[in-house]
């Protein structure tokens, strides 16, 4: 008899397809119970975080008409060549700048951090947890309060973005790229261990040519947020587009602001566009 | 049987993960020009035995010698071919084969293949030429087939120059034409003078290539010898299972 299909009945006609009861699936009801109270609690802290955020739709209705009329004066944009559209865009390339900058610069940081904090390439537990938490704490400071701080050192301009941008990057960037360093195949190293390579032997050899790819992407990604962050540590006196963009608010010329928003809107989709094309070709 | 001086020499290897106890006193001999096959079903013990060979793993007892010295002492003379294989899919198949050098390279130009000493170079060139690869030396492996694949990682292990070469389940993953090949392969450079001990799952395979075989069961060696010597119902008794039945409890 065959294990797998039913016996044939003499006459040719098909058998009758066997049945089993299916079993209970195993703490299906503990696991229902458990989802309820994860959604439960997900419910209450949105709830209080409503309360807290003082999120009011009527606050937002009753404040329609000025929305209205900050658009009303926005609008149409002011495209004076020599007093707003020029210095705008040479302010917006002064903002690309900083991002670039900010992300090359970051680039031998963050590969220390990324080989020292990844469980797989740390040379041990006590190294692994210092770089961890230095990449916490460049993470944990925002871009703008590293501005801040560098801009009461260097004075107002571009060069204490760059630094902002550069220190806070490290930190994201050194665990985007330990983890993808973690999370890699570890077969090429053990294989490369055997052959008795030694330790920077196997990461040059074994760890880089793997991660390269998805390291590449990531930066990317991240030159595309630090474009956009730079354009805020404009705000504060680092130089560039935000540095513009805070002086029209101020000194209420909406027009002029709407202006350098357009021009603010190419940058970041021409960024996003060319980053994406890399890392789409990068992927293949 | 050959001379097991110039080959690898295994005494009372044992290995425990927890209670489980993986390898009980394995001892195994493999000469320099011969093809060891070790057969064994899922869970026996044969991969532990291999990484323990190697150093992947710390055996609790038991000595690895080498040409009749310790394999600590000279930690490249004993070379791997996994069963998944690991090499690196953007280099091409001629710098995947250098880096098996790297335990004899030091300094700034072992880290990158462009800087790689031509001498080298042209050694790789020779260990791909010995698996028939020669003319896919500047391919990156990821566009070799699995087969092609498996025998650059062959070439890579020869270019460490190694005495013994551990091969775990070189051809699982490989079509039957792909795994003859490189059976084929790793029997040839047996018969040049390196010990090579491989671990399979096909005994048909290990029968037309292997010069001995080796049954592990649960850690322990059931059977060896020459092919043509080892019992059929032996080597079916180390994957006997019971037969699934139907469940009788309708």
């Amino acid at each position: 008899m065959s294990i797998l299909l039913p016996d044939r009945p003499a006459d040719g006609a098909p058998a009758p397809a066997r049945r089993l009861p299916v079993p209970p699936r195993p703490h299906a009801g503990r696991a229902g119970v458990g989802l309820a109270v994860v959604v439960g609690l997900l419910v209450a802290a949105h709830v209080v975080a409503i309360r807290q955020t003082e999120v009011s739709i009527t606050a937002l209705i009753d404040g329609w008409s000025g929305i209205t009329r900050f658009l009303g004066d926005a609008f149409p944009p002011d495209l004076t060549w020599d007093t707003v559209v020029r210095p705008g865009i040479e302010a917006t390339i002064t903002t690309f700048w900083i991002g670039l900058l900010g992300t090359t610069l970051s680039i031998p940081l963050t590969v220390v951090l990324t080989v020292l904090g990844a469980r797989t390439t740390t040379p041990n537990a006590v190294v692994y947890q210092v770089a961890r938490a230095v990449m916490s704490f460049l993470r944990a400071v925002p871009d703008i309060v590293f501005a801040l701080i560098f801009v009461t050192a260097v004075g107002l301009g571009p060069f204490p973005g760059v630094l902002a941008i550069l220190l806070h990057n490290a930190g994201v960037m050194g665990k985007l790229w330990s983890e993808a360093v973690e999370e890699m195949d570890q077969g090429p190293v053990t294989a490369l261990r055997t052959t008795g390579a030694k330790r920077p032997q196997v990461l040059a050899h074994a760890v880089l040519p793997t991660v390269v790819p998805q390291l590449i992407g990531l930066l990317l990604y991240r030159l595309d947020v630090n474009v956009r962050s730079s354009l805020v540590l404009g705000l504060v006196g680092a130089g560039g587009i935000g540095f513009l963009i805070n002086k029209s608010i101020k000194l209420f010329q909406f027009d002029e602001m709407l202006t350098y928003i357009l021009i603010v809107l190419v940058l970041i989709v021409v960024v996003d566009q060319v980053s994406g094309a890399v890392r789409r070709r990068l992927a293949r | 049987m050959a001379e097991t001086g110039a080959g690898l020499r295994v005494r009372g290897l044992t290995k425990s993960y927890g209670d489980r106890h993986v390898l009980h006193g394995v001892d195994v001999d493999v000469a320099a020009g011969e093809l060891v096959t070790i057969l064994g079903a899922n869970g026996s013990g044969k991969s532990t035995l291999l990484r323990c060979v190697i150093g992947l793993e710390r055996a609790e007892s038991g000595t690895v010698l080498v040409a009749g010295e310790s394999r600590t002492s000279q930690p490249t003379s004993v070379a791997m071919v996994f069963q998944k294989i690991d090499l690196v899919g953007r280099y091409t198949a001629l710098d995947n084969v250098c880096s098996g050098a790297l335990g004899r390279l030091s300094g700034a130009r072992s880290l990158h293949p462009r800087l790689f000493p031509r001498s080298l170079r042209e050694e790789a060139m020779a260990c791909l030429d010995e698996v028939g690869l020669a003319d896919r030396a500047h391919d990156p492996v990821r566009r070799l087939s699995g087969g092609q694949q498996q025998r650059v990682a062959v070439a890579r292990a020869l270019c460490q120059r190694p005495s013994v070469l551990l091969a775990d389940e070189p051809v699982s993953a490989l079509d039957p034409a792909a795994a003859e090949q490189v059976m084929g392969v790793l029997a040839r450079i047996a018969h040049q003078g390196l010990a090579v001990l491989a671990v399979l799952h096909q005994p048909d395979i290990a029968r037309r290539h292997s010069d001995r075989i080796l049954g592990l069961r649960s850690g322990r060696p059931v059977f060896a010898g020459a092919p043509s010597e080892v019992d059929l119902a032996e080597v079916d008794a180390l994957y006997a299972v019971p037969a699934p039945r139907p469940s009788e409890d309708r």
